[in-house]
């Protein structure tokens, strides 16, 4: 699906979500356009991740709109199955599948899904774990890997499907410091190739480095967002201020 | 079978009341038991009693494990659906009903409520007997399969359906294989004890292994051969059984290194 130049890629209006009584994400409205990589930051428990979830609807909104690609995937009649198909996601506890070697994590949902061969399928997959430096662990099992393997594996499984965006979900917190690098590493030329990325981190120099936007949430909402140098150098919020001085 | 046909078929009664010389010990205990031998198993061809219903046994298990999988693996998933998302709560309402039942009365009861209340025009019994064994050990396979699907954490639906996967072939492909594998020792459980319920199948004059064994009994009047017989069979059904199952378990353990 081609969209029209300017048009973004996601468009969130009015987004709300609460847990009973509990307002988690509050009347956010956020454009997200091709090739923008937004880092979402903020303090545990603000929502970054519900709002992240909400993106491909693991978490179901409770109010507003979410337009991918130009269709309203709140709607009830939206096939959303179809529309995950071009939204990858990555997950802070990997959520490899066990049972099945690393090739056939990689290739079981382009082969069902999208109707790839075996051969096509393996092959694009062969490509990917090249460039991520682990093919010769394609006949391994996910026990088999380290955490920092495991991730960068999972990356490659959603960028099997060919995304449109990539959606992180604190990536690298289940890492051992050492193994936080390769994963980034990933990332960052992920970020080189224009892929479009929502990141939800604790990794502030890498949303510096790498992010095109950065966006602080706070109490179910985004209070400030900023391309990275004046976010960090010259941030205006309070509230981001004092977020800042205890993590920089 | 010369000596069996010298003693003639009173041996048996005479055993006991018999003081035999010392000597001649071994050898009446010997006759004795090939005398045993041929009453339990030779004459009339009795032994096609214990082939035949070992034959209807099998028969009956295989089947009821069949239809009790499937009626498990559904009743199962509707349950941790209904668990997992509060959904389909009609459907979860009448899987409690029917676990409730079935769990809550006697299998020999169900057995011959359908035989003779159910289906009572029914003319061949063998498929009544693999209904009513089939729908029971549904009831158990269900909670075995729901426990299953519940100990695989969630974050293994998430990702099946961040890639595009529907709930239902989220479950068949990733959910599903797992928590077979976490739950294979529990069905092998369910069907060795499927396998011995079916013994209760005379009821409703099925001839299966334990009606043949008696059928033998009520022949030769000594219920010793024939009970372990009957007994040794079912052991040996059980033992092989359990170890197939245990290579399975090797295989689908491949994962784990």
């Amino acid at each position: 699906m081609s969209i029209e130049e300017g048009k973004p890629l996601i468009q969130v209006k009015g987004l709300g979500k609460a847990f009973g009584k509990t307002q988690v994400l509050k009347d956010i409205s956020v454009d997200i356009h091709k090739g923008d990589v937004v880092f979402v930051v903020g303090p545990s428990g603000s929502g970054k991740s519900t709002f992240l979830r909400c993106l491909n609807r693991l978490e179901e909104p409770t109010e507003g709109n979410i337009y991918f690609e130009g269709v309203d995937i709140l709607d009830k009649g939206t096939d959303i199955d179809r529309h995950r198909q071009k939204m990858g996601m990555v997950f802070q506890s990997f959520n490899l599948f066990p049972h099945m070697t690393i090739l056939k994590n990689l290739t079981i949902a382009p082969m069902k899904l999208q109707k790839k061969s075996r051969e096509e399928a393996e092959g694009a997959a062969m490509e990917l774990l090249a460039r991520v430096g682990l093919a010769d662990r394609a006949e391994a099992y996910p026990s088999q890997l380290s955490g920092g393997q495991k991730q960068r594996i999972a990356i490659v499984r959603a960028l099997c499907m060919k995304p449109d965006v990539m959606l992180f979900d604190e990536p690298t917190s289940a890492l051992d410091p050492e193994m936080v690098g390769e994963v980034l590493n990933v990332m960052r030329d992920l970020a080189r190739d224009k892929m479009t990325m929502v990141v939800v981190t604790h990794e502030m120099g890498f949303a510096r480095e790498i992010a095109t936007r950065v966006m602080f949430m706070d109490g179910g909402n985004f209070v400030e967002e900023a391309p990275p140098e004046e976010f960090f150098g010259n941030p205006k919020n309070d509230r981001l201020k004092s977020f800042l001085s205890k993590v920089l | 079978m010369r000596i069996a046909f010298r003693k003639g078929r009173n041996s048996f009664c005479v055993k006991g009341l018999l003081q035999p010389e010392r000597g001649e010990t071994k050898s009446i205990m010997w006759e004795n038991f090939s005398e045993a031998i041929y009453l339990n198993f030779i004459k009339d061809d009795r032994w096609k009693y214990y082939t035949d219903g070992l034959k209807v046994t099998l028969i009956i298990t295989l089947f009821a494990v069949l239809l009790g999988v499937v009626i498990g693996l559904v009743v199962g998933t509707i349950r941790a659906t209904h668990e997992r998302t509060h959904k389909l709560k009609f459907c979860n309402f009448l899987c409690g009903i029917y676990l409730t039942v079935i769990r809550g009365t006697p299998v020999v009861v169900q057995l011959m409520i359908i035989f003779y209340i159910i289906l009572a025009s029914a003319r061949n019994k063998i498929p009544v007997a693999v209904l009513a064994f089939g729908i029971n050990s549904g009831a158990y396979v269900a909670e075995i399969f729901r426990s299953g699907i519940m100990s695989i954490d969630n974050g293994q639906m998430e990702a099946g359906r961040s890639l595009g996967f529907n709930y239902i072939q989220t479950m068949w492909y990733v959910i599903m294989p797992q928590a077979f594998k976490n739950v294979l020792p529990a069905l092998c459980n369910e069907f060795i004890a499927l396998l011995k319920e079916t013994s209760v199948s005379g009821y409703i004059a099925l001839q299966d292994l334990t009606k043949a064994g008696d059928i033998v009994r009520s022949r030769t009047f000594n219920p010793f051969f024939p009970l372990l017989t009957v007994a040794a069979i079912y052991l040996v059904c059980v033992i092989v059984l359990t170890q197939g199952v245990k290579l399975l378990e090797r295989r689908l353990r491949q994962s784990e290194h």
